[in-house]
Formats: C-alpha cells, sequence, structure tokens
C-alpha cells in the first residue's frame, strides 16, 4: 500500500524534499488520525447531549447561559 | 603616442615602427591588464566590488558573515548585523500539494523570535490544522483559542494531545503564528496564532521542549494540502 507523501524544507540549504512517509512517521499519521476521529466524535456526542439536557429542562441555550452567567 | 578613449592606454601610432610592435603590443597588455584588475579586484568567493574615489579603481568587499545585511557606512557599502528588532525572512515556498505533512528543518537559532506566515492554505478534507515542534509526538501540547463567528464568541481548551490545535479556520486566508524566544534553551516553548476571519486568536504550550526549535511540523489529519505559502521569519 502507497503511503501518504512527507515534505521537508531545509530552512538552512533551501532543499525540499517529498518522499513516502517512513514506517514511524506512517504509524505517527494513523495514530494522530485516529486520535483526531476520536476527538470529533466526543465534541459531536457532547453537543448531542447538550441539546437533549436543554430539552429535558425545558430551556433554550441562551436561558441556560443567562442561568450560569 | 596615441591613446584609447576610456582608459588611456597606449597604442602605436599610425606611423610607429614595425620593429616596434611587440613593444607596443606588451605595453598594451600591461595596460589591459592592470585596468581589469583595478576594476575586478575580487580574490574570494562571495567578494563584490564598489566604485571607490579613484577613476576606474573599485573596492573589493569580502563576503559578510550568516544573517548580514548591506548597508551603508561612510558613504561605501558595507556588512553589518541587522539591527535588533529587524527581521528577516529565512525561507519561504508553497505548501506542496501532494502531501499530508510538510516540516520546515534545520531552523537557525540565530534570532530570538520566530514568525510563521501562512497564506491561504488548503486541504482535501478539513480536519483542523496541526503542528509539532521539534518533531516532539508526546502528549504534552495544550492548545486553546477564542473564535467568533456572526455574533458569537467562543473559547475551547484541549489538554494533553500530541499536537499543538485550533491554529486555524478554514474561513480564515492567512494565518500568523508567532514563536517568542523560540531559540533559548531551558525554557518551555509557547506561541500564539492569530487568523484573519474567525479565529482572531489561540495559543498553544508544550512544557516539555526545552531545546530551541529547530524544526516546525505543520499537518492536517484530513488528507492532503491542496494549495498555500508558508514565509519563515526570523526577528532579531
Amino acid at each position: 500500500m502507497t503511503k501518504p507523501m512527507i515534505t521537508i524544507h531545509n530552512a538552512e540549504t533551501d532543499e525540499i524534499i517529498t518522499r513516502e512517509m517512513n514506517n514511524s512517521e506512517y504509524t505517527q499519521y494513523q495514530k494522530d488520525k485516529t486520535n483526531a476521529e476520536a476527538e470529533k466524535a466526543e465534541n459531536e456526542a457532547k453537543v448531542t447531549q447538550k441539546a437533549a439536557l436543554l430539552d429535558r429542562l425545558g430551556i433554550t441555550e441562551a436561558e441556560a447561559k443567562l442561568l450560569l452567567g | 603616442m596615441a591613446t584609447t578613449t576610456n582608459y588611456g592606454w597606449t597604442t602605436p601610432d599610425d606611423t610607429a615602427l614595425v620593429k616596434d610592435g611587440a613593444s607596443a603590443i606588451r605595453t598594451l597588455g600591461t595596460s589591459v591588464d592592470t585596468t581589469t584588475k583595478n576594476l575586478n579586484p575580487s580574490t574570494t568567493l562571495g567578494d563584490i566590488e564598489y566604485r571607490s574615489s579613484t577613476a576606474n579603481t573599485n573596492t573589493r568587499l569580502g563576503i559578510g558573515s550568516t544573517g548580514d545585511i548591506l548597508t551603508v557606512t561612510a558613504g561605501v557599502p558595507a556588512w553589518a548585523a541587522p539591527a535588533a528588532g529587524g527581521q528577516t525572512t529565512i525561507t519561504t515556498g508553497s505548501v506542496p500539494t501532494n502531501a499530508a505533512t510538510f516540516t520546515i528543518s534545520s531552523i537557525p537559532s540565530t534570532y530570538n523570535d520566530l514568525i510563521l506566515v501562512i497564506d491561504d492554505i488548503q486541504y482535501t478534507a478539513d480536519e483542523g490544522l496541526r503542528l509539532r515542534m521539534n518533531g516532539i509526538t508526546t502528549s504534552t501540547y495544550n492548545s486553546f483559542f477564542i473564535t467568533t463567528n456572526s455574533n458569537t464568541i467562543s473559547s475551547s481548551l484541549a489538554a494533553d494531545n500530541a499536537y499543538a490545535q485550533y491554529l486555524r479556520n478554514a474561513s480564515d486566508l492567512r494565518n500568523i503564528w508567532f514563536f517568542p524566544r523560540y531559540s533559548q534553551t531551558g525554557a518551555a516553548k509557547t506561541g500564539y496564532a492569530v487568523g484573519t476571519e474567525v479565529i482572531p486568536f489561540g495559543g498553544f504550550a508544550n512544557k516539555s521542549i526545552t531545546a530551541a526549535i529547530n524544526s516546525i511540523t505543520i499537518f492536517n489529519n484530513g488528507g492532503n494540502f491542496t494549495a498555500g505559502t508558508y514565509t519563515l521569519i526570523g526577528v532579531k
């Protein structure tokens, strides 16, 4: 399987290298992607939970902010 | 004896004798050689010349030190270190359009602060722009941002991540990231990000990075970059 590409720009020599990720870079890339997806799902779940809670309380988001303010 | 118009080299008269030809050519050659050397006194790689107060005689100026700028001292050119507060473009380039990650490596530690200007960066899918310093992947980055969208303002915090985040919203056409005292060793590394549209201010810190920042890696978990440019600036 082809791995994603990585570009490295050497600020000292201005040399730019674009190559396939090596194994450790690819492992980190996949890990980052998994973490990002988990983080996104967690944030979406929080939004859903918040809406459900407001619904149960029978108040709007603006009213909730007023209570907490 | 006749002379040339510009440099006054001596040439034979029309009535000069043929037997004196060798001597005349030698005299002319010596004059040409002397004038050429006076106009081109360079001896070393990087030398440049400028006109001296003597006509047809240039002065050699040897190359300065790395980071020096060309300035004027007592009416002549001279190399000098930039004054405090001066900015120097370290490097600039286009965001690679066939890669998901790009790193600016071998960042010199000769400046006090770094500024990274990112213009109109785009990617195949927007999962947010992320950043690492010195290739550190441990979960030691803390980030925050303040966002203003329409008439609302909100903020977010993210602690102990493997990257700094909240650096850019897709609507922000220009982002400027500051790395104050990036070359100071023994001190935690911090930074802040300024965007033009949605994220007016964000910040990040990593207390476990105490070495000078010598590389900055930028990536997006959504896929390859599709457009954008970057400029890395050093501030004295």
